[in-house]
């Protein structure tokens, strides 16, 4: 993946992850490619910022990113 | 003038600017464009029909995302139809498809994902030290940031603080999908 290690991470704002989910799809088919044919990882994260504040993140991932 | 189009030497060029138009979302590239660029000597009239022709061939290949044997049977019977294609044309569009095949799909697939998609990831450990009494201990913390983004728009990022219990959490549902993935891409 590009910028993998390449930087170092900013300090400010951390959150706290609360929750990690994962879901493996498979896209079919679309108007643009009647043959997709390729799976893929979507994951959600439940985070908390420094104020509390509770949101959903959620990011979708091809196999050979994932890996 | 049938002539002109007929000949294979600026199929291939065509191809590629189709390619970057339908696929790679290259603007600018319009009709004239490709005209006066490939085939300045045919008239527009005559020009239109014929791009038209090709870009419908290279679509079908694209979207049914042809094997070899697949794109064959399906150039063979283009060069059989009533205004179809010549072996010549046939056997460029061949070549055209077997080199950028993958880089097609690969366009083709990012325009599917409208999502959020991962586009980096960077991490550091950092030893904090306890020393509430005298004994100093190291505790190491994981910083990783996520860079992630929708198609085409700015990348938003987020950073997370793991010690090593967090982390290992992770990596268990990681392996947990890892698994996952490969029972889904078994052979049937």
């Amino acid at each position: 993946m590009e910028g993998s290690g390449s930087r170092e991470p900013v300090l400010d704002a951390k959150s706290e992850l609360i929750d990690f989910q994962w879901k493996l799809g498979m896209a079919v088919s679309s108007d643009s490619c009647r043959s997709l044919k390729y799976p893929y990882v979507t994951v959600m994260l439940k985070v908390a910022d420094h104020s509390g504040q509770v949101k959903n993140i959620s990011f979708e991932m091809t196999v050979p990113q994932f890996q | 003038m049938a002539g002109e189009l007929e000949g294979s030497k600026c199929l291939s060029g065509l191809l590629s600017g189709l390619a970057q138009d339908a696929f790679h979302g290259h603007p600018g590239i319009t009709e004239e464009l490709l005209r006066s660029q490939l085939y300045p000597e045919v008239s527009p009239e005559e020009f239109r029909p014929f791009l038209a022709k090709m870009k419908g061939i290279l679509k079908s290949i694209a979207s049914a995302d042809m094997d070899f044997n697949q794109l064959e049977a399906f150039l063979t019977a283009q060069t059989k139809k009533q205004g179809g294609i010549t072996s010549d044309q046939a056997a460029v569009i061949s070549k055209f498809w077997k080199s950028h095949k993958t880089k097609i799909r690969e366009s083709l697939v990012n325009q599917s994902r409208w999502e959020n998609e991962l586009r980096g990831l960077s991490w550091r450990v950092d030893g904090r030290s306890q020393s509430r009494h005298s004994a100093q201990i190291q505790t190491p913390v994981a910083i990783i940031e996520l860079e992630f983004g929708k198609h085409g728009q700015e990348s938003e990022f987020l950073c997370l603080e793991f010690d090593e219990v967090k982390v290992n959490q992770i990596l268990k549902k990681l392996s947990e999908v890892e698994e996952n993935i490969n029972t889904l891409m078994q052979p049937v």
